[in-house]
């Protein structure tokens, strides 16, 4: 079996040029292109139907991006099943809706992936899941079910369950969207850590207060267009855009 | 005010710390007294209804149970029970089926048991196991078995991997240089394979021995064809064959691993060709250990529950099957799978069964006959699937589409994300549909009377023929009636059970 072919994209760890994705007839990405430096945090931003949710969800093909280019470490993504597959296993992702898989306990949860596709021993797979229930702070929860939880500790367990296949990026769609406000911040606070670690993350949220602290940059989003990026001290206090700043007052003196 | 614990629950306490108790409810809001007459005696139209429905019933079950006890000759069913229990089996061989329904009842027993006591883990496991093993071991007991001899094993498995039918037309002469050829021709593909110097020459020793054989026929220049020059004629073709072939492999993993099978294949093809085993014909020269008993003489109701089982068994991963297909992306399949699910269904069970009794020997080899009994679980077993796909087609509906996109974001391939994630949640949904499925197959088992076999019905029918039991149709009915509806009834028990049993935690 032939190697999978690896690019040399040098230290940046995603590279998107082009992206097109249409539903239909409408145009959901009007041509994005990206490129994500190793180890960063980018927090992406925009209003709803913006497009940035189908953008980051091309990244690891649970949408089929039309035209364009998408390179993820290295590795192109194409209808090869192998590349999916390669590129699928560098990546996490932590949903707006947490999705944990309801048949299956905590422990399960987080074992599943590293057994059946990762082909790992149960006691390896379950040791590496402890220590990260530990890290999300839900050691006790490890033999309940995701629906015996609270939405914060759901989608704690989800953060360790994308985690829990060593992945060198961790996507996050919207993760504390579905959260009761008291909930928000352990979440946060479990991403926070995340950050200090070095793995590379791109977060779709709207908790501003989370993206000034701890973004390395800030993008906008708005009609399928990456309209704006920049660190977040240019992106707070002095954005180019109309639309970025028409947003900013929006989502900041609501 | 009088206070009372409320069992089960933590005593709610206010953020001083003074506890904050519970009213006891008014008197006659709880109890049977309340209960009757909320249920029962609400109003003049319920209280009517409900005197009404008591005397009817009442006077139903008096008249049946007078009769019972007066008028019903029972005898019609203490004497014949062996009969209604495993029929026309032969009577030698009787302790055969009673053992096999004995088997069942301990195990139906001991899992009733094992599932109401929670501490009995690693039993509930073995009884699980036994569970698993029973058709095995309950199959071998109805229909008896025999061993074969190895000859016969060698002789069958040639026959049904190679159906050599030229076999008995090659002739002697021929025998030595048809295996020269073989062997030469996969050792020339290894040598063509391999760079170094050992296995190249390991692969040349199976032919060097053959040559050695072959060697007496060198001198051997009589006949039409002389043997001298077929061997080498062999053994040159199958090197050149082999050298091509080896090209052929050497392109993909995949045929350089070959290369062992074909070793094997064309080892035991020689050993055949060579020795002149019978593998023309395949007769079984067997060391009965049970005498056989066809299926087409199983009846009563080890027929009946063996019909229900092995089609339940069988069905249920058919269905599976045939729901998947449905909802795959690849038109082909899903045409054909839609294709088989519409047909079965829009046809009456009756017709499969007589369809399934005519039709099926069309599809097979002319030798292979397939027994009566075989032919009505096919057709039940393609008849239930295709109902039990629609039903798991909706369990596959059910489950979100965020749960395939969390399962494949986290690198599961399509396979893993069907069987770990969406199947078990699928099936967990329809577990009272799928159920209700197998309650009604268990109940169609009767129509198989109608293609000639004896199973319950078939049996009660035929004892009520009895001369001394004409007219014992009532009481014979009653217990057809009573075996039905407690397997029904103790079938949706269990539904119930286990669907609470995996309920837990569940969204």
């Amino acid at each position: 079996m032939p190697e999978i072919e690896r690019l040399d994209t040098g230290n940046d760890i995603i590279v998107c040029e082009d992206v097109k994705k249409w539903f239909g007839e409408f145009q959901a990405l009007r041509g994005v292109s990206l490129r994500v430096r190793r180890g960063e945090v980018l927090v992406i931003a925009g209003p709803s139907g913006s497009g940035k949710s189908t953008f980051i969800r091309t990244i690891n093909r649970l949408e089929e991006h039309q035209a364009g280019r998408i390179t993820v470490d290295g590795i192109e993504l194409t209808h090869d099943v192998r590349n999916i597959a390669a590129i699928r296993s560098e990546i996490g992702m932590v949903f707006q809706q947490f999705n944990l898989f309801p048949h299956l306990t905590v422990m399960q949860n987080l074992t599943l992936a590293p057994i059946w596709a990762r082909r790992w021993p149960q006691a390896r797979a379950e040791a590496k899941a402890r220590e990260l229930l530990e890290r999300v702070g839900i050691p006790e929860q490890a033999q309940k079910y995701p629906g015996q939880l609270s939405g914060g500790q759901q989608q704690r367990v989800a953060i360790a369950r994308a985690l829990a296949m060593e992945p060198r990026i961790m996507l996050f769609d919207e993760p504390t969207s579905a959260l009761d406000p008291e909930m928000i911040q352990e979440v946060l606070d479990v991403m926070k850590e995340l950050a200090h670690t070095g793995i590379t993350m791109v977060v779709i949220t709207h908790e501003m207060g989370f993206a000034r602290e701890v973004a390395d940059r800030i993008c906008f989003f708005d009609f399928g267009l990456l309209v704006e990026i920049g660190t977040p001290n240019e992106f707070f206090n002095n954005p180019r855009h109309e639309r970025t700043k028409l947003f900013l007052s929006q989502i900041l003196h609501s | 005010m009088k206070t009372v614990p409320v069992r089960g629950t933590r005593p709610a306490v206010l953020a001083g710390g003074q506890s904050l108790p519970m009213e006891r409810p008014p008197r006659g809001e709880t109890g049977l007294p309340a209960w009757l007459r909320r249920n029962l005696f609400s109003g003049a139209f319920n209280t009517t209804l409900t005197i009404v429905l008591a005397v009817v019933f009442g006077w139903l079950g008096w008249t049946v149970l007078r009769w019972s006890v007066l008028d019903a000759r029972w005898g019609v069913i203490l004497r014949n029970w062996r009969v209604i229990l495993w029929g026309v089996y032969p009577h030698a061989e009787a302790w055969r089926p009673a053992t096999s329904l004995i088997l069942v009842a301990v195990l139906a027993v001991l899992t009733l048991a094992v599932w109401r006591v929670q501490a009995l883990g690693r039993v509930r496991q073995a009884v699980l196991v036994a569970w698993f093993m029973s058709p095995l071991v309950i199959g071998l007991l109805l229909r008896g078995f025999e061993l074969p001899t190895l000859r016969t094993i060698g002789n069958n498995v040639g026959y049904y991997l190679f159906r050599p039918d030229f076999l008995p037309v090659l002739n002697a002469i021929w025998r030595a240089p048809t295996a020269l050829f073989l062997i030469t021709t996969v050792a020339s593909i290894t040598w063509g394979l391999e760079n170094r110097l050992r296995p190249r020459l390991l692969a040349l020793a199976p032919v060097g021995v053959l040559v050695t054989f072959n060697l007496p026929a060198a001198f051997d220049f009589s006949g039409p064809v002389p043997a001298a020059l077929v061997a080498p004629v062999a053994g040159a073709g199958g090197w050149l064959l082999g050298r091509s072939l080896g090209r052929l492999l050497s392109w993909t993993e995949a045929g350089r691993r070959m290369v062992k099978w074909l070793w094997l294949a064309a080892g035991f093809a020689s050993l055949l060709v060579l020795t002149t085993l019978e593998v023309g014909r395949p007769e079984f020269d067997p060391a009965p250990v049970l005498a056989i008993i066809q299926p087409s003489q199983w009846s009563g109701v080890v027929l009946t529950l063996v019909l229900a089982s092995v089609t339940a068994a069988l069905s249920f991963p058919l269905g599976v099957l045939l729901a998947l297909g449905r909802t795959s992306r690849l038109p082909v399949i899903r045409y054909a799978c839609v294709g088989v699910i519409e047909v079965v269904r829009g046809v009456p069970l009756i017709t499969v069964l007589f369809m399934a009794q005519v039709m099926l020997p069309m599809f097979l080899p002319l030798d292979l006959t397939i027994d009566r009994v075989l032919r009505a679980i096919a057709g039940m077993t393609i008849f239930t699937a295709a109902y039990l796909a629609e039903v798991i087609r909706g369990g596959l509906q059910a489950v979100p589409r965020e749960q395939v996109e969390a399962a494949r974001a986290l690198g599961l391939s399509e396979l893993l994300v069907t069987s770990l994630v969406v199947l078990p949640q699928a099936l967990r949904l329809v577990i009272p549909a799928i159920m209700g499925q197998f309650v009604s197959m268990f109940k169609d088992t009767t129509l198989v009377a109608i293609i000639g076999l004896l199973e319950l019905l078939g049996i009660l029918n035929a004892i009520t023929k009895q001369r001394e039991f004409l007219g014992t149709v009532r009481e014979v009915y009653l217990l057809a009636a009573a075996f039905y509806f407690v397997i029904c009834y103790a079938m949706s028990v269990a539904s119930r059970r286990v669907e609470t049993r995996l309920g837990v935690g569940t969204r």
